[in-house]
């Protein structure tokens, strides 16, 4: 399969109060085309800082994080915004969105700055009420965002990161602030459109949600101590033993 | 505990605290200073003249024959007078440097014996002048025509005795100090000034009476033929210049103290919201909230004292640069006013405190989650936003701009009446300046319209052929342009002082007559219809209103000798001496032996020839009369009154513009940064999904650039009521208060506000750069 992100001696350090921080040391994998890995580990162990870092969001200190074939860290700040825009997709623990905007405005807002989706404006909005209609939220096309639920809300934050059609999402605990119900069902959509072929990175600290993974990096002080590979996640069944299984792994991990 | 909270707080919000510690300043500064300013300005002419000793009445007559009527009057009378001799001298006989000195009214020599006190420019009283040593009036010396210094070899030349003095100092001089008053004097030693006296021809007297009883009255009886007359507030009338400057400044400091209160306000709004959250927590903890609001009124506090106590010491330079323009010509008293500012410094303090006292009162009543939620509970009873971007065509960056301002009109509230209040204290006094550079301005002057004015040295003697001097001249110039083939009306206006009567009210006034090509329709009057035979009389409303008549009314006046009865048909304004004004029909017999003097040749071209055509006639009329100085309307008026809009009032203008666009700079570079510090996770996000910096920064740049245009069109809305508001007043005390302002669009409407729009932009940007330094990454670290 095309790898979509190679990472390589991936290190990350922090200087606070003159003490230096290694908050990641020596970093390789890769996820390719399609794949659906969860990031997993204690908390401080790294996690968000590995996805920003490879997500070209954060500054590295060493190694080198190739995306769709192209070295980012040798990129500008203006082409990485660019591939940002056109080639990922960002879900984050905070449903941020602009309060001046309703729900639909804020989804189509990256394909309107989009210079390579060349989609005419109303083609753009129906893309984005397509997006909607997919996951459930087209009723509240309309609404300013303080007008719905957190639920309602992550759904829209996913239907934004997939208006330009990235070829990978980066989330961050895209479920952190939700409930177990409304957990599942934007993990669903997620991994729906996973299965539609788009990769997704994401950090997560349940189990539940990683158990829907094809492969989870385990993380212990800024080193991906271990592995551990599922198949695709198509239906409810046999969820419980994946958990089971996943628990395990995590257990001998030292979870 | 408390000061570790404080401590703690200081540190970790350092930006906010900051901000609100420079608006402090800024407010303390502006407060203090505009406060003590506007006491200053206020009182600084009564506070002058009474420190010079103005008197109640101040003539001048020339002749001993009159001057021994009015001392056996004043004598008779009891009238306390003091009487100076002056030599009057030409401007030709004066050179500065050896060249040339340019000055176009009165001019005498004078010494300090029995004169009103004058003061150096250090508002110090000036009781001796050494032999050799010469002052002259501030007005003259700030005057850019002959470009003075300290240490300027004069050189008077008078009926073959010259002596070359060297200029030790500018005075300000409450009698002769303003342009106004057509006259100035040189002030030399007693030995000086009687070297000069042996040579005088016809003596000139100023008489300075200290009676405010019944002496008008009798005065007026008395029917003597002065060259110039004027009572106290007649005197003080004649410092328009310094009247406008004081009046500006006291708008200026109106609208400062204005944007201070603005920019509090919004400040501590603005950082109280931002400690909602923070009170939540203590209230969750357990903290009473007698205690929070301690812990923040003692915050705001100690923040308000420092800024308070800076911005004190700050307001002294500050006032005393603003006003500086001011006290060229006059003695403005800041003594005991320091008073004012301490005062005024306290007082923001207090209002600081007061304030963080009832925005705290709000945490007795928020539960601590509701505080946690800056509070607010989550009810919203209107939309938020009020475009739709799926709705509009507006790129994403402008729309968002836009939409903004737009869903939030009340926090862009404080930036639209700064700049708005700012484009406004730039576009009245341009619109007072422009009305004063006017060719508009003629014709408050007595004068009807022209194109050129030729303004040369009359003097008229006391005999009969000076009708024929005038005309003679007037054909001059008529016969070149024909011989040129140009057709143009050319006349004069004669001036006069005569005394009018109706029933048992006199007084005195100037009256004018049109010479040559002119009728009566041709000068604007405000009510009636123009005098149509030599029996009729225009009268100006404030001459009208000193006698009581009214159109229709028989009034006398006295010419020279004779005196006649006149039909009044009109009424008119006029600004010759504050108001004063009596139009006579041109066919009117008047006896020109009395005539006091004459205003310059006007010209009306019949063609109406365009800017380069009337440059070059310009050129001819220069040519035609190498003496002469010719002038535009506008031109003419200015330098009678002493280039009013010129100089002073154009240092003014440079230094509100600066001050504008400083307070522009700081509001939006403090603002954008509060913005930014609030809408970081925005920032973050909109970057985290691939908006480059370049385009957040022109959307808050953008956002400025909004609130501006719409700030100076609120502005330009206002600005014409608003000027006639703030202005007529002064024009009214002019003699004028039927007031048309003259609008330059493209300076008012597009130059100035150009250059508020490039500069505060430009701030925006600087300060947007900011943008660059939050991370996409910040998204995670944001609470």
């Amino acid at each position: 399969m095309k790898k979509i992100l190679e990472v390589k001696d991936l290190c990350k350090t922090y200087v606070v109060n003159k003490r230096q921080n290694n908050v990641l040391r020596n970093v390789n994998f890769t996820i390719a085309d399609g794949e659906m890995v969860a990031v997993m580990g204690s908390s401080g162990s790294g996690k968000s800082t590995l996805l920003y870092s490879v997500s070209g969001m954060d500054n590295i200190t060493a190694g080198e994080v190739s995306f769709c074939g192209k070295n980012i860290t040798l990129l500008s700040q203006k082409e990485l915004a660019g591939l940002r825009l056109d080639e990922m997709g960002f879900i984050f623990q905070q449903m941020y969105m602009l309060k001046n905007l309703t729900v639909l405005d804020n989804i189509i807002l990256p394909a309107c700055q989009s210079k390579k989706n060349t989609a005419s404006r109303k083609e753009k909005i129906q893309s984005g009420q397509d997006l909607m209609r997919k996951l459930g939220i087209i009723d509240i096309a309309d609404n300013d965002i303080n007008e719905v639920s957190g639920g309602q809300l992550q759904r829209a934050c996913i239907c934004r990161s997939m208006i330009n059609r990235p070829s990978m999402i980066f989330a961050d605990e895209p479920t952190g602030a939700l409930n177990r119900a409304t957990s599942d069902e934007v993990m669903d959509e997620l991994t729906k459109i996973n299965n539609e072929g788009t990769a997704i990175m994401l950090v997560t600290h349940d189990v539940k949600v990683a158990a829907k993974c094809t492969r989870i990096l385990y993380l212990v002080d800024g080193n991906i101590e271990g592995e551990y590979t599922l198949d695709k996640y198509t239906s409810e069944t046999g969820l419980r033993e994946r958990e089971r299984s996943l628990n395990n792994w995590l257990m001998e991990m030292g979870w | 505990m408390y000061l570790r909270i404080l401590r703690k707080d200081l540190k970790r919000k350092r930006t906010m605290n900051l901000i609100l510690l420079i608006f402090i300043i800024l407010a303390a500064t502006f407060i203090a200073s505009s406060a003590n300013n506007m006491v200053s300005v206020v009182t600084a002419l009564d506070n002058f003249f009474e420190k010079a000793g103005v008197p109640d009445y101040w003539f001048a007559i020339s002749g001993q024959k009159e001057n021994k009527r009015f001392q056996n009057f004043a004598e008779e009378n009891n009238y306390k007078a003091t009487t100076q001799e002056l030599i009057q001298i030409l401007p030709e006989d004066v050179k500065i440097n050896d060249k040339k000195f340019i000055y176009y009214n009165s001019l005498f020599l004078s010494q300090l014996k029995n004169s009103t006190k004058i003061f150096d420019k250090n508002d110090k009283e000036i009781t001796k002048i050494n032999d050799g040593e010469i002052y002259i009036t501030s007005e003259i010396f700030h005057s850019s025509k002959n470009k003075f210094k300290i240490g300027d070899t004069i050189h008077i030349n008078k009926n073959g005795k010259s002596k070359t003095f060297t200029l030790k100092g500018n005075t300000k001089d409450a009698m002769y100090g303003s342009a106004m008053m057509g006259m100035t004097r040189f002030m030399i030693s007693q030995n000086d000034y009687n070297y000069f006296y042996a040579v005088k021809k016809t003596p000139f007297y100023s008489i300075a009476i200290y009676d405010d009883s019944d002496f008008l009255e009798k005065f007026n009886k008395l029917k003597l033929n002065t060259v110039f007359h004027a009572d106290y507030n007649g005197i003080k009338n004649t410092r328009i210049v310094d009247m406008i400057v004081s009046a500006v400044m006291l708008i200026v400091s109106i609208c400062l103290i204005l944007i201070s209160m603005v920019i509090l306000r919004f400040t501590i709004h603005f950082t109280m919201n931002e400690e909602f959250r923070e009170i939540g927590v203590m209230k969750a903890i357990g903290i009473k909230n007698q205690k929070i609001r301690g812990l923040y009124i003692t915050k705001y506090f100690s923040i308000a004292t420092v800024g308070g106590v800076i911005g004190l010491i700050l307001s002294y330079p500050f006032g005393k640069m603003m006003i500086l323009n001011c006290s060229q010509n006059i003695i403005i008293p800041n003594e005991g006013n320091y008073f004012l500012n301490i005062i005024c410094a306290i007082a923001v303090v207090v209002f600081i405190v007061l304030f963080c006292y009832f925005c705290t009162r709000k945490v007795k009543k928020f539960s601590p989650i509701d505080a946690i939620r800056n509070g607010e509970n989550g009810e919203r009873y209107h939309r938020k936003g009020i475009l739709h971007l799926s709705k509009s065509r507006v790129a994403p960056v402008p729309f968002m701009a836009f939409n903004d301002i737009l869903s939030g009109i009340k926090r862009y509230m404080t930036m639209i009446l700064i700049f708005t209040l700012g484009i406004l204290l730039i576009i009245i006094p341009i619109n007072t300046i422009n009305t004063l550079r006017s060719d508009e301005l003629l014709t408050w002057f007595n004068m009807a319209k022209c194109d050129h004015v030729v303004g040369e040295e009359q003097i008229f003697n006391f005999n009969n052929n000076n009708k024929d001097i005038v005309n003679t001249r007037l054909q001059k110039i008529r016969t070149y342009f024909n011989e040129k083939g140009i057709e143009a009306d050319v006349f004069q206006e004669i001036m006069f002082t005569m005394h009018i009567s109706y029933q048992d009210k006199t007084t005195s006034s100037l009256a004018f007559q049109g010479t040559g090509d002119i009728t009566p329709d041709k000068y604007q009057y405000l009510d009636g219809s123009a005098p149509q035979n030599k029996d009729e009389v225009a009268l100006t409303y404030f001459i009208a209103d000193t006698i009581g008549a009214d159109i229709g009314d028989l009034v006398s006046i006295k010419n020279g000798e004779t005196t006649k009865e006149y039909i009044v048909t009109a009424i008119y304004q006029s600004m010759n001496n504050m108001g004063e004004g009596i139009r006579f029909h041109p066919d009117e017999p008047l006896d020109y032996r009395y005539a006091s003097g004459g205003f310059g040749v006007q010209v009306t071209y019949h063609d109406q020839p365009d800017y380069e055509e009337m440059d070059r006639r310009k050129g001819m009329l220069k040519e035609l009369l190498p003496n002469g100085r010719v002038y535009t309307a506008g031109g003419y008026v200015n330098s009678m009154i002493g280039n009013i809009a010129g100089s002073v009032l154009q240092d003014i203008k440079k230094l509100i513009l600066i001050v504008v666009l400083c307070i522009n700079i700081l509001v939006t570079v403090l603002m954008v940064k509060s913005f930014i510090t609030k809408e970081k996770g925005e920032i973050a996000m909109l970057k985290a999904i691939g908006f480059r910096n370049s385009s957040l920064v022109i959307w808050q740049m953008l956002r400025i650039g909004i609130v501006l245009l719409l700030s100076t069109l609120i502005a330009v809305l206002f600005s014409t009521p608003l000027s006639e508001l703030s202005v007529t007043p002064i024009f009214k005390i002019m003699g004028a208060k039927n007031i048309k302002f003259a609008v330059v669009p493209l300076e008012v409407y597009v130059l100035y506000p150009s250059i508020m729009l490039a500069v505060t932009v430009f701030a925006s940007m600087l300060a947007a750069l900011r943008i660059c330094k939050i991370s996409a990454a910040e998204t995670s670290n944001i609470e």
